[in-house]
């Protein structure tokens, strides 16, 4: 039901022309399909399918052992141009009945210094969590990626680029604070706008020189948390819960930081910061503040084409060539506390200190591009858990295993 | 030449370690022992954030924990966690509630308690049954929870909610206390809806046995470990000759001590207990550590004495297997005639019983007329104790006379 003004305006723009169009409907292929009804409407169909072969520790006192596949992502999209004045794009999971819709938004396109998008899209925040998840380097999003940034929600946005593609910013509102926050949070009535920014800046796009490819920018989100048991999520990579469920009430501020360079042809390197602050006013057993609640989070990672400077460069496999060959390396940091003294009450979720918890997390990969609709993909992960400065007994080595087979246009 | 230690010097040592170290429990011990042994109306003051307290009687349905520190005469436990509890009672006005200590903290205790109960006595007017009840077992040497009053305070004002009957849980601290172990099988029998099973034989499929007993120890261990001994003694209990019960239950079921139990809560005319008008009810089932050898624990005795009207004391024996079999077999029959008879005496002694209801009243009365909440007119509370002490004069010679109608 959100999505049903955008619903409307999709209707009411295709219903003006589409007596003229119908006689001028027109399919192709090129990489993908694309449908072109006259100038009215393009329509390029697109199809993203990851499955995963995993082997994760057993940690039974977490959760019952992971199923070795999942079916991680089956999506299929639309987006091209509606009218000349527009652009859309509509995509939906397949395998989630229940809240199917990912992205599905129209925005402006004639005028780049300063465009307007309007519908569900993902809020301007974190570099990790924009990418593609059929573009990233890795498996799995960095934990910062995956569980600080604030995901998709419903918003209007306006962004451009200034300068000769030096600056490019965004500026949004959104319904509520994204859909990448606990259960209880996305379903509370209470749930207020959430306001972002995000700048990046690429200062030497003009020069030839190696700093060419280098970007820098920062971000924020602030929002109105709704009381309640609201706190930021954080899993580890399996996907169990490692920070406290704690209850939260007044400000959610995130600040982020990125960087991305690609300093030689065939090697890349990328890295953020974020930190997310959660206020808890009246959060207290006895109805009194609590001190404020901090989740952190970065990675810096690397990764080297082996066979040359551009992937869509290397001859296809089983067509002369073995594709494009990549590896990659990431090291990160997932990490939740407040200040305050412990008071022996930290794993309480109306807790004054919440004990410390770190998550080092340290990826190392291979990505096989076997043409541009295949991508195999296979990390080696290793984490180590500490709580309060102390290695988690049992949790100082653990070791994941991940497979992805990827197929998409 | 070594100096020769004497023998008060190791004494002083000694005693002072015990002080120190293994004295603490010690103390923790009989410090709750004054809280659960109903000798005074205890106040038990449970700090929960506002928020939280609003929702646990708006979404009383649910069985969302929530932080709390426990607060008894000036100690205040940090990091318990509490929920609303019940099936029946569950209610938004008054509800009772379940208080965890190591929810939050591993091997946290109150007092050496793992968990407590709070019962807001929402069937009960008189708020005294359950209490009598435990307490007549545990006067007959039957492990049972140690039930108190207490007024119950919450909320950073302390506001006053009302008499709450509180209970000791059937929890490891429980079994440490009664059997000196806490490593054997305890489960939590389930009542299900619209059911009538009293230990009938389900068959070989463990799964039947699964949503009837939940593990409260070892939960994490497979089903066939779990439910294989539950199984296996039912099958015994209906496999075994009328005629042959002790030997075939022995290491399995004590019967003296079931026999026993079935006739304290035909005593008490417990309604909703071993042979209940809804099948069998209310218990919790122990099996030692390393053994075969199983135990029932009463839980919840709330709905006994409320009926009476010369019902003889083996109403419904065939509601459960091993009833149905101890009744129909003439050597069995007396022993639980006999122990009919020990019941009635134990509570007529002294006026035993009488007392402990006569002081209930009176302990509690002042405050449950300043309760808000109580579910039930004042008026209703004054009858249904004049009920029952009616009852406990009564019993005991109403009990001895059926007996003796048999011949016994």
């Amino acid at each position: 039901m959100r999505l049903l003004p955008l619903a409307v305006v999709f209707g009411m723009l295709l219903s003006a022309d589409a007596e003229r169009a119908s006689a001028q409907v027109r399919m192709t292929f090129d990489k993908h399909p694309v449908i072109e009804v006259g100038n009215l409407l393009t329509a390029h169909i697109r199809f993203k399918s990851q499955v995963d072969f995993r082997e994760f520790p057993e940690e039974l006192e977490l959760s019952p052992a992971k199923p070795l596949v999942d079916l991680h992502r089956t999506r299929i999209g639309l987006e091209g141009r509606l009218t000349r004045a527009l652009e859309y794009q509509i995509e939906g999971e397949l395998s989630d009945a229940g809240a199917p819709w990912r992205d599905a938004y129209v925005q402006t396109r004639s005028f780049r210094q300063l465009q307007v998008r309007a519908g569900q899209f993902k809020i301007p925040f974190s570099l990790d969590q924009l990418t593609s998840g059929m573009d990233l380097d890795f498996n799995y999003r960095s934990l910062a990626g995956s569980f600080l940034a604030p995901g998709r929600d419903v918003g209007v946005m306006a962004f451009g680029r200034l300068i000769n593609d030096v600056f490019r910013y965004q500026a949004a509102v959104f319904k509520h604070g994204g859909d990448n926050v606990r259960e209880s949070e996305r379903t509370d009535p209470q749930a207020d706008r959430t306001y972002a920014g995000r700048l990046v800046v690429r200062p030497w796009i003009r020069s030839q020189s190696v700093l060419r490819t280098l970007s820098a920018g920062a971000a924020f989100t602030s929002g109105r948390l709704p009381a309640g048991p609201n706190g930021v999520r954080g899993k580890t990579v399996p996907g169990d819960a490692f920070f406290e469920h704690l209850f939260v009430n007044g400000n959610r501020q995130r600040i982020g930081g990125e960087f991305q360079w690609r300093p030689l042809g065939p090697v890349g390197l990328q890295a953020e910061f974020i930190q997310v602050r959660d206020q808890r006013f009246g959060q207290g057993i006895d109805n009194e503040d609590l001190p404020n609640a901090y989740s952190r989070g970065w990675y810096a990672s690397g990764v080297w084409l082996l066979t040359g400077e551009r992937k869509k460069d290397a001859r296809p496999f089983l067509r002369g060539g073995i594709g494009a060959v990549e590896i990659g390396a990431r090291v990160e940091r997932l990490a939740s506390w407040s200040h305050g003294v412990n008071d022996g009450s930290f794993s309480s979720p109306r807790a004054p200190w919440v004990m410390p918890r770190v998550d080092d997390v340290w990826t190392g990969g291979v990505n096989w591009y076997w043409n541009e609709y295949v991508k195999l993909q296979a990390n080696v992960i290793r984490e180590r858990r500490r709580e309060d400065g102390h290695v988690i007994i049992g949790k100082g080595s653990l070791w994941s295993e991940t497979f992805r087979v990827q197929l998409g246009f | 030449m070594a100096r020769r230690i004497s023998a008060p010097f190791v004494a002083t040592i000694l005693l002072v370690a015990f002080c120190l170290c293994g004295g603490r429990p010690l103390v923790a011990q009989s410090q709750v022992d004054s809280l659960l042994d109903g000798s005074s109306l205890q106040d038990l003051w449970v700090h929960v954030n506002a928020r939280d307290w609003e929702d646990l009687h708006t979404h009383f349905q649910d069985n969302t924990y929530y932080p709390a520190d426990v607060e008894w005469q000036g100690t205040r436990v940090r990091n318990a966690a509490i929920r609303v509890r019940g099936v029946a009672s569950r209610n938004g006005h008054k509800p009772s509630f379940r208080l965890d200590f190591n929810r939050y903290v591993t091997g946290q205790t109150f007092f050496g308690l793992d968990a407590l109960t709070l019962d807001s006595s929402w069937q009960d007017p008189s708020m005294i049954t359950n209490r009598l009840s435990m307490a007549l077992f545990r006067r007959l040497g039957i492990p049972a929870p140690r039930v108190a009053h207490v007024r119950l305070f919450a909320g950073a004002g302390r506001e006053y909610v009302g008499v709450y009957a509180v209970t000791e849980e059937v929890v490891p601290s429980f079994l440490r206390t009664n059997f000196g172990e806490d490593n054997g099988y305890l489960y939590e029998f389930n009542h299900l809806a619209n059911d009538t099973w009293g230990f009938q034989d389900l068959g070989p499929r463990l799964g039947s046995y699964v949503p009837r007993f939940s593990p409260k120890t070892h939960d994490t261990e497979s089903v066939a470990q779990l439910y294989m001994p539950i199984r296996d003694l039912v099958e015994r209990i209906n496999d075994a000759p009328q005629s042959d019960l002790e030997s075939r239950l022995s290491g399995y079921l004590d019967l003296d001590t079931f026999i026993l139990e079935l006739a304290i809560q035909n005593f008490v005319m417990q309604t909703d207990g071993l042979v209940g008008g809804v099948g069998t009810n209310n218990f919790y089932l122990y099996r030692f550590a390393g053994k075969n050898l199983s135990l029932l624990i009463p839980w919840d005795q709330g709905n006994a004495f409320g009926w009476f009207d010369d019902v003889p004391p083996w109403w419904n024996m065939d509601a459960n297997v091993l009833a149905s079999k101890i009744w129909n077999e003439p050597k069995y029959r007396a022993r639980y005639l006999a122990a009919l008879l020990r019941v009635a005496d134990v509570v007529s002694a002294d006026d035993w019983l009488l007392g402990e209801a006569q002081r209930d009243y009176q302990q509690i009365r002042e405050a449950v007329y300043a309760d808000a909440f109580a579910p039930y007119p004042l008026s209703q509370f004054e009858q249904m104790h004049a009920s029952i002490q009616q009852f406990i004069r009564a019993r005991p010679d109403n009990v001895r006379q059926h007996v003796a109608s048999l011949g016994q």
